[in-house]
């Protein structure tokens, strides 16, 4: 599944655009990095195709269909999800509840729910074993991943994330990344916004930066590896 | 004429206009009553601009400092039932008992603003809320004292300057209110407009702003409250004496009373005195004077209070340009 | 006031038991608010009008067209979802759509200008007339020497499994689990395909038709006048403030809690006071224990 977002213009109130018009492919089964400065709108770009805000022109189409207009409890349906900024999981629910959750747009359909079931916890044993625990009092670290595995029980093809590393331990940033890696092999697309830099651009396929609201530079990782001191300067 | 005499007297002609209208509407209020010489008439206009002012004085909380009181009927009582006991029990002359009844009130205002320091909006509400129900209960919980819900008799204003204030020279009495509220509502005024009012207005919309740039939250909330207490005393003073009979029902000094105080606010336009006191007027006068209509009139409020909160928020005030 | 009176077990069981009775009263009452702040953020000031609604559908079901109590008490959780329903999407989601960052306080509001209308629109179309029921089952259960009439113990035991199924629904169920969702995190919850909006409309509902359960089965204790409201809305929100606000469980053991606290200042002030009591009570949690009795100092739910 490709998706493909053109000519984006967005605001929070409609006088003050954060987006003027944003361009970018995340090409399907490829890992899509966004950089840039604080206040670029890379967020607001997330938020914007999984349909938390409505654009004021522009497109966002995912494999040719039309989704800005379809609205953030479609998405899953139509085969995105959305790792949110911050806190995600539900804190007084367990681990077990919060994956049951993951797996709402199939209620009614016993079988499709075991199966995403039985499949998570073989991927995530650690999550198996802690299943009754209550969600706000796993770490950090945990709770992360509990958010990254609840994302794709109902097998969506395209994932966004939104700075999935901030906040945590180097350590844990590396599990994370971990984590991403082996999406990048299952051969999700990922549209991925990250702070960090150097961990993000080392994943990707495929990276572009964002200065308040429009399109910078853009090309394909390799491009970006080396140029990265002088892009970063580039910001301060 | 240049283009700048031009605006400034433009502006001039404005602010004539403006002063013309505030005395067309004050010289009505001076005339009307007399020249109706209909005792219903006055007793409409007393109940009127009795509520206004209340209105208005619970927008200094409520508009300029952002502090709901949803026990205000309470503070009512405290200053009806303060100045009538202190006749009642001690004698006390009527006319002082309007500063009791707004010393009472007022001390009643700080010490539950000392109570509820770092509590606000909605849980402010139903702070002051149980503050006003435990004050009316211990009221009539105590009927040795207060004659509780058996009612509680209060002399009129004593004469004065030769006027006499007996209850059927009600003309006396609305002379008395509508000096009474020119000079709280000169008071108030004079207070928003100064650099305690402009403290109360950023109470209002960040606490937590306030506090960083250097203004104590705490000292702006307790004066604000306790001036306004001070004022519904007085208020409350005059009812009593005014009425003739007090009784701690919740109709008189419950919910239901504080929910029209509330009204008249929110109607007039959170931040506007003007247009509390103007609601007040124009909602209190309309129910008195429909009184035979009964129950519509209170549904009117109802449905009035819920098209300000969808359609109308900033209330009557918002509505100024249009006719003013 | 004998305190010899305290050491006699059988006066202690009755005021306790009574206290029972009129606590599962309150935390019937106050679960539904407790639902409806929790989930939307509503203290819904009109709720006593709810438990009216709920007297009067009881009133005309039992009374006027003669069916058994059961269907009254149906018939008034029934309307009363349909009515809180209809309130959630005419006019508190109209307000969610234009309301700025004073959503407690404005909410708040409108449910005031909400329950002037309500009560007077019953004033208007049924009088001031008192309309009850005398009661569901006559007599009463003598253990040695404590009384309890059949009627409150049936009240009792309605409350009781209300609020047992209440507690199972929301902590069980699919549904119930999405409206945990929807409170805990409405961003995620719609993430992950849950209509948020819907769970709103039918919480308010489900808290609406609590209130109406309530007013039915209460009948014989409060009958069905315009401003019958008044006690249960005051008790629900102190009972809401005590258990700690939009803590359902919470609500339900602070409903007990006050119910036997009132139990014995009932038996050893004169019958004023207990109103003074719990005023005194709420205004103390709310200025120590701000998130309510159950909450650690941090104003964390356990």
């Amino acid at each position: 599944m490709t998706l493909e977002v053109r000519d984006l213009v967005v605001g929070y109130v409609k006088e003050v655009p954060i987006l003027r018009g944003v361009t970018l492919t995340a090409a399907d089964g490829l890992v899509t990095v966004i950089i840039g400065p604080n206040g670029a709108g890379k967020s607001t770009l997330l938020k914007t195709v999984y349909g938390y805000l409505k654009p004021s022109r522009g497109t966002v189409l995912h494999d040719g269909r039309e989704i800005a207009q379809i609205g953030p409890k479609n998405m899953l349906r139509e085969g995105i999800a959305y790792l949110m900024q911050g806190h995600s999981v539900f804190p007084r629910m367990s681990v077990e509840e919060n994956l049951e959750l993951g797996v709402w747009i199939f209620r009614g359909n016993r079988e499709a729910k075991q199966r995403a079931f039985s499949e998570i916890y073989q991927r995530y044993p650690r999550l198996a074993e802690k299943r009754h625990t209550l969600a706000g009092s796993l770490s950090g670290g945990e709770q992360r991943m509990l958010e990254i595995a609840r994302l794709t029980m109902t097998g969506p093809k395209t994932l966004l994330l939104d700075e999935p590393s901030v906040g945590l331990m180097p350590k844990l940033v590396d599990e994370v990344y971990e984590e991403i890696g082996r999406l990048k092999k299952r051969r999700f697309t990922i549209l991925v916004v990250d702070q960090n830099v150097k961990k993000s651009i080392e994943i990707a396929d495929y990276v572009y930066v964002l200065k308040l609201g429009e399109n910078s530079h853009h090309g394909p990782q390799a491009e970006f590896k080396e140029r990265l001191p002088e892009i970063i300067r580039e910001w301060l | 004429m240049t283009t700048w005499s031009a605006v400034a007297s433009a502006d001039w002609r404005l602010s004539t206009l403006r002063v013309l209208k505030v005395a067309a509407l004050l010289a009505l209020l001076v005339a009307v009553p007399p020249l109706a010489d209909n005792p219903f008439i006055t007793t409409v206009f007393i109940s009127a601009l009795m509520f206004g002012l209340l209105g208005a004085i619970y927008d200094l909380m409520l508009g300029y400092a952002g502090l709901i009181n949803f026990g205000y009927a309470g503070f009512m009582a405290a200053g009806a039932y303060g100045s009538a006991l202190a006749w009642f029990h001690y004698g006390v002359n009527p006319w002082f008992g309007l500063l009791i009844g707004g010393a009472i009130t007022a001390v009643l205002g700080f010490l539950t603003g000392v109570i509820s320091l770092r509590i606000k909006g909605l849980y402010l509400a139903l702070m002051t809320f149980f503050v006003g129900e435990a004050l009316r209960f211990s009221i009539s919980n105590t009927p040795d004292y207060t004659r509780g819900m058996l009612g509680l008799t209060v002399a009129p204003f004593p004469d004065m300057l030769g006027i006499s204030f007996s209850r059927s020279n009600l003309l006396a009495y609305y002379f008395t209110l509508l000096l009474l509220g020119a000079v709280i509502m000169m008071a108030m005024w004079t207070l928003v407009r100064s650099k305690i009012g402009v403290a109360f207005k950023a109470l209002r919309e960040d606490e937590l702003a306030t506090e960083s740039l250097g203004l104590n939250a705490t000292h702006y909330k307790l004066l604000n409250f306790t001036i306004a207490s001070f004022l519904t005393g007085v208020i409350g003073g005059f009812y009593a004496h005014y009425l003739g009979i007090l009784s701690p029902s919740p109709e008189e000094f419950g919910v239901p009373r504080t929910v029209e105080v509330l009204t008249i606010t929110y109607v007039g336009g959170r931040g506007s005195l003007w247009g509390s006191l103007f609601a007040g007027f124009l909602l209190i006068g309309f129910q008195e004077y429909f009184r035979g209509l009964g129950p519509i009139r209170l549904l009117l409020f109802g449905i009035l209070l819920i098209i300000v909160m969808l359609f109308a928020r900033r209330g009557i005030a918002g509505l100024k340009k249009y006719v003013w | 006031m004998d305190l010899a009176m305290y050491t006699d077990p059988s006066v202690l069981t009755e005021i306790l038991l009574q206290g029972l009775v009129r606590g599962s009263m309150y935390a019937l009452m106050a679960s539904g608010l407790s639902l409806i702040f929790g989930i939307l953020g509503v203290n819904n000031f009109a709720h006593g009008e709810l438990f009216m609604i709920g007297s009067y559908t009881m009133f005309f079901i039992v009374a006027t067209l003669q069916l058994p109590f059961v269907a009254g008490l149906v018939a008034a959780a029934l309307v009363l979802f349909l009515v809180g329903m209809l309130i959630e999407r005419g006019l508190i989601e109209q307000l969610r759509k234009r309301a700025g960052r004073d959503w407690l306080l404005d909410s708040f509001v409108l449910t005031i200008g909400l329950m002037i209308l309500l009560q007077n629109l019953a004033l208007v179309v049924f009088g001031s007339n008192r309309l009850g029921i005398p009661e569901m089952v006559s007599g009463s259960l003598i253990i040695g020497s404590i009384i309890i009439s059949y009627e409150r113990l049936i009240i009792l035991a309605v409350a009781a499994l209300t609020v047992l199924l209440l507690w199972a629904f929301i902590r069980f169920t699919a549904p119930g689990k999405a409206i945990r969702a929807t409170a805990q995190n409405p961003e995620a919850a719609l993430a992950l395909g849950i209509d948020t909006m819907r769970v709103h409309t039918y919480t308010f509902g489900l808290g609406a038709a609590l209130a109406g359960l309530s007013g039915a089965l209460l009948i014989s204790i409060f009958p069905a006048y315009p401003t019958v409201g008044l006690q249960p809305i005051v008790k629900s929100v102190a009972v809401v403030i005590l258990g700690g606000l939009g803590y359902v469980p919470g609500a339900i053991v602070a409903g007990l809690l006050l119910g036997v606290i009132e139990a014995f200042a009932y038996f050893t002030m004169s019958a004023g006071w207990q109103n003074v009591l719990t005023a005194a009570l709420v205004v103390l949690i709310m200025i120590f224990r701000p998130y309510g009795l159950f909450s650690s100092a941090k104003g964390e739910r356990p």
